[in-house]
């Protein structure tokens, strides 16, 4: 008996490398190459299949205002969300705006906007779309005070201007408004039976997209069924169950065993874990999304107080080696802009990028800091930002600067940065979601508007000035001249340093599903093209 | 009865542990770093919505007052709602509890069934050195060997192998019993290794001692068989401690299933609470908690009890413990 | 029964003259993958064998090979001395915090022991409240509140042995208390710290040596599992724990960065394991042992 144990204790020992043995990868297609410009994937026509679709998502939507999607923050709440609301706006390939519940649009000046309405548009309860739902829907969210309603920009009114017509007017004017529009915190909403009382947005979803929440486990599940009502071409996916599956290791699992058809990851090496098998077909998707490292800038006792030492330590860290070694290279190094949109700046020709190596020991040298033990404090539901802790402490100890790393979980990340009192950590790494347009994530690094960053980041008057230029010049080569502008002050007070884009892994069984994607997405919605996917049997 | 004597007291210290586990995870959870309003807001958000979201929980009022508000309700039943969700805890926990129950159950049942006999056997088969040894080891390996490092092997090699889902199979058991008890086959029986290990180790170490008792040489003289000494004075004799040590590590598991179920993709009570954790929703961890610690003194008491029953003897070291 | 266990009951010997060459080949054997492990954590940053822990140096996740004898991790960090170090850090971690629950354990054990009634209620009761808790969220939420790290890892470890450790010392020094020498000593007027270190320590002492190498094994499970969690010792410092965990990231595309870790753990447990059940073997008359 106890030999049989022992015999199955080794067996188990040994299963590890057999398995690993077992899985010959073979030559793997090139996961970051598009099937056309601008697609990682365009979904099969010829494909007739209708039914199911099984996604596994790695974390639930969670929002103070439930499912009221105006004051969503999150990535997957802009997915799930997003699925029973249309925006007036969609963002294209390119970034480029395309028709969504506005049929057309048209800016008579640069800050009048009249979009034509689609006259077939129905809620999920039948009741058919009007200009007035539209016009509360912008109301809405603009009351709400959230980060999106600041995201719409400068909206001075919104009229219905005709049966099928909705004019927004602007103080200024608002590049990216059309880019704020095109994201599932401006979808239009049925105002009227809110306004009646007889919804509650906060507990349900009634909106004209392709489809209706069915059933919602917190954290565990969610069931999606067509909408009957909806008014583009009946989607081949005519039910959705979607996982919520914690643990990226069961992500790979249940893509493996097929017990998923889509899945998102989030570490870049699952990429390489799963190229082994063959139903399964990952490609890494690039976003807009950037890391960034905090250097405390607001804590007096800090060695980062100083100017001059913020930025040493910004040309100390190398970008790219920091995307080869963290990130596999898929990353792309970045400024303030991101480097995936239109009008980003190079970061190659960023200030800290021309420093060399002895040019930085002179600048610390002057400041007066030679031995100094400064503290990092980042997350552990993500893989990279540890990864990239450690190669910023890597590359900083080549200049005889030490770091001490503490990684720790959301809640208390959270707790040490962004408690609304001085930090006390002089170092950060996080990332912020890139969205649609050039000058959208800048707002945070306006100190004058963007209240969160106080606890970290003292801010300067001319940053902040750029901002606002980069946010009202409309885009093209004079943007673009803002643009660098901008990345170039924000580079040489490195409050605040853009860091590697951060791409993410989808995987798809191609036994299930042929989907499309973009190859690059602003807002981290992996199911945006949902109503184009083929599903390959019913 | 015997048994009368000592009972009140107990109870009585049960219940002291019971108050004395709340009071504690209530404190602690208030000492976490960072706390929902954080999690749910996220960076971007004022400090002003915070605070009235924090006001909104009732975080504003001092601890004791919510202590005692959060005790006067759970003593009715009524643990408050999730923070995340807004659905009350009991009921969310009502919809995971079976999971768990059901995962622990097999996992008990794989313990006495796998561990009993085998320390039986190892205690009573006289072996050469070598094979002592080798027992030994094996027994020693199976305390040794990491839930986590186990369950994720095992996930790996079960998503490799066509036998359809490896992981977040399990359904609801009122639905589908004999799906759900396929699918915790597996997270049921890496969770028994360190419990079948441990039993077998003490249910060895409990024959050895009835063994070297007078009446078992007395009757090993008498030339009765082996197997009528095992089933009528080894078995009997053993059964208190080896009862003991179930009944801890029944409530144990509880703890075991945190692990397990978070990497088989379990939803139960053990992934409940580690979601609850990493969200700060103080509600849920302090039920989860609580409920583990019931279950934990419950099956104390129990135990106590019935080795009471058996060996009245035992009552006494059982009120010290 | 040719088992060593059942010859010490048959023939107790004197603890003191358990020397070396009493203990059957598997222990001698055990002791000596203890000792061998010790050794390699003590020499092997000295040495500097394979480098520096810490350093960035060969291709990500490459395989093990003459430069790399581990293979290396998903930084390109060679795997051999962070294993080493790992082993460092996982054992120093553990005995410095068994070493606490020792004290803490046998002194509150002993005057639970000695003084029975309420002082012995109210001790397992805090006990019993620590005990009840689910033994990883009790880590967890240490770690948590203290902040993870090293010293987040010894509290956790430290509250998660000592309740059981309490509970095994306080029987045997309860069953040491009631023997006729002690209630001589009483009522000749000896004075009850006196009491308690001549003749209860004494007499508890192999009940504490074999409790303490069963908590030096959970030790090592609470500190791997922690780690594990990401609670534990933080990177890029490294311990048995936090290497699995990197481990079974990284499983499917490299396998030995989950096997050497594993591999170390389970064999470091088991031989403390072995150990202790040869010590308890030698310390505890059956007929006293306790489950």
């Amino acid at each position: 008996m106890t030999k049989r144990l022992a015999v199955a204790s080794t067996a188990l020992v040994l299963l590890v490398p057999l398995a690993a043995c077992g899985a010959d990868p073979g030559p793997a297609a090139d996961p970051a190459a598009e099937e056309e410009p601008g697609y990682l994937a365009v979904a099969d026509t010829s494909l007739e299949g209708t039914g199911t679709l099984r996604v596994h998502l790695d974390y639930d939507t969670a929002e103070a205002a439930g499912l009221d999607p105006r004051s969503a923050d999150v990535a997957r709440s802009w997915s799930l969300m997003g699925l029973s609301y249309d925006t007036l706006v969609e963002v294209g390939p390119d970034f480029e705006f395309l028709p969504s519940l506005a049929e057309s649009w048209r800016t008579p000046d640069p800050t009048t906007y009249v979009f034509t309405l689609r006259d077939d548009a129905v809620f999920s309860n039948g009741r058919p779309m009007t200009a007035r739902d539209v016009r509360r829907s912008l109301e809405h969210l603009l009351e709400s005070e959230s980060t999106w309603a600041a995201q719409l920009g400068p909206v001075e009114s919104v009229e219905e201007t005709g049966e099928h017509e909705v004019t927004v007017r602007l103080e200024h004017p608002h590049t990216a408004f059309l880019g704020a529009l095109a994201n599932t915190p401006a979808g239009i909403l049925p105002m009227e039976e809110v306004d009646g009382g007889s919804v509650d947005l906060t507990a349900e979803m009634v909106g004209t997209g392709p489809y209706v929440a069915t059933e919602h486990i917190q954290d565990e599940s969610w069931t999606f069924e067509v909408n009957e009502h909806y008014w583009g071409e009946p989607p081949a996916v005519e039910r959705l169950e979607i996982s919520i599956v914690a643990d990226e290791f069961n992500r790979a699992a249940a893509l493996r065993d097929g017990s998923a058809d889509f899945a998102y990851f989030n570490n870049i090496d699952t990429l390489d874990q799963l190229e082994a098998e063959p139903a399964a077909r990952v490609v890494f998707q690039e976003n807009t999304d950037f890391y960034y490292l905090i250097l405390n800038s607001a804590n007096p006792g800090s060695p980062l107080a100083d100017d001059r030492v913020r930025f040493a330590v910004n040309a100390a860290v190398d970008r790219n080696q920091l995307s080869e070694l963290a990130l596999g290279g898929h990353a792309r190094p970045t400024g303030v802009a991101p480097a995936t949109l239109p009008d980003a700046c190079p970061a190659g020709e960023l200030p800290s990028a021309l420093l060399d190596d002895d040019e930085i020991a002179e600048i610390l040298e002057e400041a007066g800091v030679t031995e100094v033990e400064l503290s990092l404090v980042t997350f552990n539901s993500e893989t990279a930002p540890g990864q990239i802790a450690q190669v910023v402490q890597q590359q900083l100890a080549g200049h005889g600067l030490s770091v001490d790393i503490d990684i720790v979980d959301d809640a208390s990340f959270g707790a040490a940065l962004y408690s609304g009192s001085t930090a006390t950590d002089d170092m950060g790494v996080s990332w912020y979601a890139g969205y649609g347009d050039a000058s959208m994530v800048s707002r945070w690094w306006n100190t004058d508007t963007a209240a969160f960053t106080a606890d970290f980041m003292v801010g300067d008057p001319a940053v902040n000035d750029l901002v606002v230029q980069a946010g009202r010049t409309p885009r093209g080569p004079e943007r673009e001249a803002v643009i660098a502008d901008l990345c170039a002050a924000v580079d040489e007070r490195s409050e605040v340093v853009p860091l590697v884009t951060r791409p993410s892994v989808i995987g798809y069984r191609t036994d299930a599903v042929s989907p499309t994607l973009h190859s690059v997405e602003g807002y981290g919605d992996i199911l945006r093209n949902i109503t184009d996917f083929r599903l390959v049997s019913s | 009865m015997r048994i009368l004597t000592w009972l009140p007291g107990r109870l009585l210290g049960a219940a002291v542990v019971l108050v004395g586990a709340s009071a504690l995870i209530f404190a602690a959870v208030r000492f976490l770093p960072g706390d929902y309003a954080q999690i749910v807001l996220g960076p971007l958000a004022s400090a002003q919505e915070r605070e009235a979201l924090r006001t909104e929980f009732g975080f504003d009022r001092t601890v004791g007052e919510q202590y005692l508000l959060w005790l006067g309700q759970a003593v009715t039943g009524n643990f408050g709602h999730s923070l995340a969700s807004g659905q009350p805890v009991a009921g969310e926990l009502a919809a995971r509890l079976p999971v768990t129950a059901l995962l622990t159950a097999m996992a008990v049942v794989w313990t006495v069934v796998i561990g009993v006999p085998l320390g039986i056997l190892a205690g009573t088969r006289t072996g050469t050195t070598r094979s002592t040894a080798a027992g030994r080891l094996v027994s020693s390996l199976g305390v040794s060997v990491p839930d986590y490092v186990l369950a994720a092997v095992v996930v790996f090699a079960l998503s490799s192998l066509p036998l359809g889902p490896s992981v977040g199979a399990v359904g609801a058991p009122a639905q589908d019993l004999g799906g759900t008890l396929l699918a915790l086959l597996p997270p049921s029986l890496v969770l028994a290794v360190f419990t079948i290990a441990a039993t077998a180790r003490a249910t060895r170490d409990a024959v050895l001692n009835v063994l070297v008792e007078p009446h078992v040489s007395a009757a090993v003289a008498r030339g009765e068989t082996r197997l009528f000494i095992i089933t009528h004075h080894v078995l009997r004799n053993a059964a208190v401690p080896v009862l003991t040590l179930t009944g801890t590590i029944t409530a144990m598991l509880l703890g075991g299933a945190v692990i397990v179920e978070s990497v088989f993709d379990v939803s139960g009570l053990g992934s409940y609470l580690v979601q609850g954790l990493g969200r700060r929703d103080y509600p849920v961890i302090q039920t989860c908690v609580l409920l583990a610690t019931t279950v934990f003194v419950l099956m104390s008491l129990i135990v106590d009890v019935v080795t009471g029953l058996l060996d009245p003897r035992v009552a006494v070291s059982g009120r010290s413990r | 029964m040719k088992d060593t266990a059942t010859e010490s009951t048959t023939r107790p010997r004197n603890p003191v003259r358990g020397a070396l060459a009493s203990f059957d080949a598997l222990t001698l054997t055990c002791a000596g993958v203890l000792a061998l492990l010790t050794l390699a954590a003590v020499a092997g940053p000295l040495a500097g064998v394979g480098g520096d822990p810490t350093a960035i140096v060969g291709p990500r996740l490459a395989p093990p090979s003459a430069e790399y004898p581990l293979g290396t991790d998903s930084l390109g960090r060679s795997l051999l001395p962070r294993v080493i170090e790992g082993v460092g850090t996982t054992l120093v971690v553990s005995a410095v915090a068994v070493l606490c629950t020792a004290v803490i354990s046998t002194a509150g054990g002993i005057v639970a022991g000695y003084h029975g009634g309420a002082v012995n209620g109210v001790v397992m009761r805090i006990g019993d409240v620590l005990y009840a808790f689910p033994a990883i969220i009790l880590a967890i939420l240490v770690a948590s509140v203290v902040g993870p790290g090293r010293t987040a890892a010894l509290v956790s470890i430290v509250l998660v042995t000592v309740p059981l450790m309490t509970r095994m010392v306080g029987a045997a020094a309860r069953l040491v208390c009631v023997r006729d020498y002690v209630t001589a000593a009483r009522i000749s007027g000896v004075s009850a710290p006196r009491i308690m270190v001549r003749h209860v320590l004494t007499n508890v002492s192999g009940t504490v040596a074999v409790q303490t190498t069963y908590a030096l094994s959970v030790a090592i499970l609470v500190e791997g599992g922690l780690s594990f969690l990401g609670y534990g010792v933080q990177l890029p410092a490294s311990s048995l724990g936090l290497l699995i965990q990197e481990g079974t990231v990284y499983m499917v595309k490299a396998p030995w960065a989950l096997l050497a870790p594993s591999v170390i753990l389970v064999l470091a447990i088991v031989a403390i394991n072995v150990i202790g059940d040869s010590l308890r073997d030698r310390f505890e008359p059956r007929k006293a042992r306790s489950l």
